[in-house]
């Protein structure tokens, strides 16, 4: 324990708790100590009028297409608001890393789901942040997919002013479950999100993950996914698309247990203006995990000469007969690209969105729901044209 | 009849070298002709081809290009294109992710915008790009692909074609069109073009061979030498210089 070490007045309002900083080697880029750079209280009260929560959900971009829905509001299921009924699942992830302690001590409230049959209707959580004042909200979600199951899922999260949102969501698919799910991670400008999905693949379970980070000033996101069943097979799928002066960590662990599994990352950032996107990727293949294919890559597209990219692959492999690699590229939009598509009468501005749209759009082809996709699709053509005439 | 496109003693270099590669070249080109530019490698063809639709990189020194009246050389791309130049690339360029259908739609509309007009509706658009298509071979697998990505040569020149066919331009620059095309291809190529062919329409086709011009009958053939035309005539002039070769013209240049 670093006693020694005076506490910020953040970590004072986390009742002491040191945040994250360099000197730990996953926290490499995202020094929590200093970007954290006020008070967040957790466990406030907080009044939303009905109108304001009205409002936000009809902002997100699944509105049309979620027929069910689950809505928390700071932190709180919100019944009149919720198509779905709460249950009672209890939490197995041990709080072994920070954003996970936060969570494990703050946790108000959470999904507590378990998704059986293979309807292909989304199912949202959505979680909103009204305006009020600078406070922490902490959810933690446990949703189970029974076997044989097929279920699509949307996590997003929006809100309004100034809090600092950590969510944890544990899934775990069962034997020969399929489970697509998007999160969207749209928070407000000046939102800190903070986050960990920690997934478990039984036999022959198909996850199709996709996670689009738009939102916040401050982003961390952790991934593990477990695969512990023979024949799991995982697609991890991100996308970036920040301005200004954001900032997002994504870190993912996927941990090979056992033999013939696959799984593949792909990660498509775009950073403009300052912005600065990192992928933190590791790759573990235990000594039993024999016949494992495990590839992950990232690409990231940096609109100006200020915007930052940094990968870390690690790849962990035990065993000897597998087939593990990794890639990373880096570059900027392609000058003959918008030329060409200007020769055809397509402005300056709707050329580099149409780009964008189709760099990131490769993360989204990971999920098959044709409306998810189309609704990612309208975001991310948006995206430019949005945040260059935000003030 | 005032002409569609009047290149005046046009002199251009690249913008950061100091060599010139475009020497006073003029040019005038009616509503309904067809011209042909004829000339061997590094005589300016393509310079002259990304001039006209405003490609980066080069630096006009001296002359002038008129469009309609107006100063072609003043505009942007994509404002070009809205007021009707078309080129079709020598190397088409590929574009991933964005479906050729898609792209088609954006481009029409986008012109249809900057020329004060409603979007086309999708049920409209649909069966433009139906019925072009057809007559170019070009079925709907070929239209959901990413635009050119993993075309052959065949396929990328019939896809310009095709997007000439849809956005419906006044001036058609072609840029070697015939490259890298078999016989088969060419005819459909041509056939395209010629179809294309109006009163209201101008075409420069730039090519260094003679054997396009037997499907696409030129109404002007024009040498071009270290970036001066330096000598005009009739479609019989594309028959004298694949008989005699360019070295005798390259001489009159110099």
């Amino acid at each position: 324990m670093n006693v020694a070490v005076a506490r910020t007045p953040a970590e004072l309002a986390f009742g002491g708790e040191l945040l994250p900083h360099p000197r730990m080697e996953d926290w490499k880029w995202t020094n929590l100590r200093t970007l954290i750079d006020k008070p967040y209280p957790p466990r406030q009260k907080v009044s939303a009028s009905a109108a304001d929560i009205a409002r936000l959900i009809k902002s997100s971009p699944f509105a049309k297409i979620a027929a069910t829905r689950m809505v928390f509001v700071n932190g709180h299921y919100d019944a009149v608001h919720s198509k779905l009924a709460n249950g009672t699942l209890e939490p197995r992830v041990k709080a072994d890393e920070p954003v996970l302690r936060l969570n494990q001590a703050f946790a108000t409230d959470g999904a507590k789901l378990t998704l059986s049959g293979t309807a292909d209707t989304p199912v949202e959580l959505l979680f909103i942040a009204t305006q009020a004042e600078p406070r922490a909200i902490a959810t933690r979600n446990v949703i189970e997919i029974a076997a044989g199951a097929s279920a699509t899922l949307i996590e997003t999260h929006l809100g309004e002013g100034s809090y600092l949102a950590n969510s944890v969501t544990e899934i775990r698919l069962g034997e020969g479950a399929r489970l697509d799910r998007v999160k969207l991670e749209h928070e407000a400008a000046d939102a800190i999100h903070l986050s960990h999905a920690h997934m478990t693949l039984g036999k022959n379970a198909t996850l199709r993950d996709l996670t689009l980070t738009s939102g916040a000033r401050v982003n961390r996101q952790n991934g593990t996914y477990a695969i512990d069943g023979e024949g799991g097979d995982a697609k991890i799928a991100g996308a970036y698309l920040l301005a200004g002066r954001q900032h997002a960590d994504t870190r993912l662990v996927v941990d090979h247990q056992v033999p013939h599994c696959t799984s593949r990352e792909l990660f498509k950032c775009v950073m403009d203006d300052r912005a600065r996107g990192i992928f933190q990727g590791k790759v573990i293949v235990r000594p039993h995990a024999q016949k494992t294919d495990g590839k992950q890559s990232s690409h990231a597209l940096l609109l100006s000469e200020t915007a930052e990219f940094d990968a870390k692959p690690e790849l962990e492999i035990f065993a000897d007969d597998v087939v593990c690699g990794h890639g990373a590229t880096c570059g900027d939009l392609n000058r003959d690209h918008i030329f060409y598509l200007r020769s055809r009468g397509i402005p300056e501005a709707q050329a580099k969105s149409l780009l964008i749209a189709a760099f990131v759009g490769e993360a989204f082809e990971t999920i098959a729901h044709d409306g998810i996709r189309e609704a990612l699709e309208a975001y991310a053509a948006t995206w430019l044209t949005d945040h260059r005439k935000a003030p | 009849m005032n002409a569609m496109l009047e290149i005046n003693n046009l002199h251009v270099k690249l913008a950061d070298e100091d060599r010139a590669i475009i020497n006073g070249l003029t040019l005038s080109v009616k509503a309904g002709e067809v011209h042909a530019i004829m000339g061997p490698n590094g005589s300016g063809k393509s310079t002259l081809s990304y001039v006209l639709a405003g490609r980066a990189g080069y630096e006009v020194t001296e002359g002038s290009v008129t469009y309609k009246g107006e100063d072609l050389l003043a505009m942007e791309p994509d404002e070009r294109a809205a007021k009707g130049v078309f080129l079709a690339f020598q190397y088409p360029i590929e574009i991933p992710g964005v479906a050729t259908m898609q792209f088609l739609k954006v481009a029409l509309n986008a012109q249809r915008k900057a020329r004060g007009q409603k979007d086309l509706s999708t049920p409209d658009f649909m069966r433009l790009v139906k019925e072009r298509a057809a007559r170019l071979d070009i079925g709907q697998d070929m239209l959901r692909r990413a635009v050119n990505v993993g075309f052959s040569g065949g396929e990328k020149k019939r896809a310009e074609i095709l997007q000439m066919a849809v956005l419906e331009p006044s001036l058609c620059v072609l840029d070697e069109t015939d490259s890298g095309l078999d016989i088969d291809a060419l005819r459909v190529v041509a056939d395209g073009v010629n179809a294309l062919r109006s009163p209201d329409r101008a075409m420069i086709v730039i090519t260094h061979y003679q054997r396009l011009l037997d499907y696409i009958i030129p109404d002007h053939v024009h040498v071009l030498s270290q970036g001066r035309i330096v000598k005009s005539g009739d479609k019989e002039l594309a028959h004298e210089l694949e008989a005699k070769g360019y070295a005798e013209f390259a001489k009159a240049a110099a």
